[in-house]
């Protein structure tokens, strides 16, 4: 099964998450205005050669993103139409790079540092009355039950196909959303018992306006 | 354990007795439906067995005592604290051991996993590490830190999860089923830690062989207390009402 961490003590490791992302950012910067699809092709290579870091494990779970060719195609097959061939070759250079540079990130990079770099940044959402603490364990959320959701899916494909000897697809759908949610549902239950998303800081007082205060 | 938790920080309403676990008068409603009514239970032994059929109204029953379920009526405390006025105080007090640990296991790794209660009482996170990784070390697998949850077996999930509760220090350790997927190796061994744990454990579990060395056994039937005493004296009594059930049982029933 596929996993967003890869262990080990290399100096991406150990570089805090808020440079990470910070890097990335400049790098995405940096890459915007190229045109020449030699550079952005180079700054794909640069990209790739980075990932030995994270050792042939690393490039073998980055071919786990190949269904992101298709799009790729789909955005050459688009600029040929347009005439604007050199620029979609700089383009699809440039995707894969960001999607390379960020799968290593996310390779690198521990779900609680990541949180701890992005809650600052979330931060402002707290003035809007949105918690950042609560973004910031939705996003952790996703990353871990992502593995997980994608084991339901293959199960219930086997299930459909062990009756129908065919693949279930789209007719799916319905069924893997039910599954989904009532994971979510236990992962509220979980959740709770350790103390909810705003945690146990914030200890509560339940009852119709009177907060006992007999300690 | 080096630290300590100020589990009382905030005043939090209070209630008797202050030892073990007290469930007075309760009567739980789910899905409109009354699952249990009217039960009182004083519970202060070490090890408690809770069995009955499906829909007897176990899980029920735990789940009010961390907060996870607020009973219609009645009164539950927890070692001094009231867990229908303050719930998370109580979750704080009981540490729940969920049936399948695909629904229990918030973090992509296993530290940050077991850190993950601490941080959420507002404690820093190179102190929760540290601690979680000192919880490993005393387990003999403090190379899991790092590791993903995806990459463990069934057995190491469940260890991580009972971690994850324990380093809260709860004073009491609630497991919901908790070995139904494992083998009865695994089962066995985990098993064997808990008996050594020093919190008070409430346990329901469907192999009655599990509770041979506990302290009580509670058998719960329509959301009532059908049986209360020692395991030996409870457990033929239960299994003679189980067998009689299965033969009556209609696919209806089932």
């Amino acid at each position: 099964m596929i996993s967003t961490y890869i262990s080990g003590d290399s100096w991406l490791h150990r570089l805090p998450a808020g440079w990470k992302l910070i890097g990335l950012c400049i790098f995405t910067m940096v890459l915007f205005p190229v045109e020449s699809p030699a550079i952005a092709a180079s700054g794909f290579l640069a990209a790739l050669a980075l990932f030995t870091v994270v050792g042939r494990e690393g490039y073998r779970r980055l071919l786990a993103l190949r269904s992101v060719l298709y799009l790729l195609v789909f955005l050459l097959i688009f600029h040929v139409l347009a005439g604007t061939l050199t620029s979609g070759i700089v383009a699809v250079f440039r995707l894969m790079t960001m999607v390379v540079l960020a799968t290593l990130v996310t390779f690198t990079t521990r779900m609680e540092d990541m949180l701890d770099a992005l809650n600052p940044v979330l931060t402002p959402l707290n003035f809007i009355g949105i918690s950042s603490r609560r973004i910031a364990l939705a996003i952790a959320l996703v990353i871990r039950f992502t593995p997980f959701l994608i084991a339901l899916a293959d199960e219930l494909g086997s299930a459909f196909k062990a009756r129908t000897g065919k693949r279930g697809g789209v007719r799916l759908t319905a069924p893997f959303a039910v599954l989904a949610l009532r994971t979510a549902d236990h992962v509220s239950d979980a959740l709770a018992a350790r103390g909810g998303a705003d945690g146990f800081d914030n200890i509560d007082e339940v009852g119709e306006g009177n907060t006992p205060n007999d300690q | 354990m080096p630290y300590l938790l100020s589990k009382n920080s905030n005043p939090t309403p209070s209630c008797e007795p202050r030892e073990g676990v007290c469930v007075s008068n309760v009567s739980i409603a789910r899905g409109g439906r009354i699952v249990i009514e009217n039960l009182s239970l004083s519970l202060v032994e070490k090890r408690i067995a809770l069995v009955g059929l499906n829909g007897s109204g176990k899980s029920t029953l735990v789940r009010a005592l961390n907060g996870l379920i607020s009973p219609i009526k009645g009164k539950v405390c927890i070692h001094g604290v009231d867990a229908v006025k303050s719930p998370k105080a109580a979750a704080r007090m009981v540490g729940f051991v969920f049936q399948n640990p695909d629904h229990q296991i918030i973090f992509p790794t296993v530290a940050e996993d077991i850190a993950f209660g601490l941080r959420q009482a507002g404690i820093s996170k190179s102190t929760t590490r540290a601690q979680a990784k000192a919880l490993l070390r005393e387990y003999d697998c403090e190379e899991w830190a790092d590791r993903p949850i995806s990459e463990l077996s069934e057995g190491q999930k469940h260890l991580v999860c009972i971690l994850s509760v324990l380093i809260m220090e709860p004073e009491v350790l609630v497991l919901d089923e908790p070995f139904s997927s494992l083998d009865i190796a695994v089962r066995t061994n985990l098993l064997s830690r808990l008996k050594h744990l020093r919190q008070q454990i409430i346990l329901i579990n469907h192999d009655l062989d599990v509770f041979d060395s506990f302290d009580r056994m509670i058998w719960l039937k329509d959301g009532r207390v059908e049986a209360d005493g020692l395991p030996e004296s409870i457990t033929p009594l239960y299994r003679k009402h189980a067998m009689e059930v299965a033969g009556r049982l209609t696919p209806e029933s089932l």
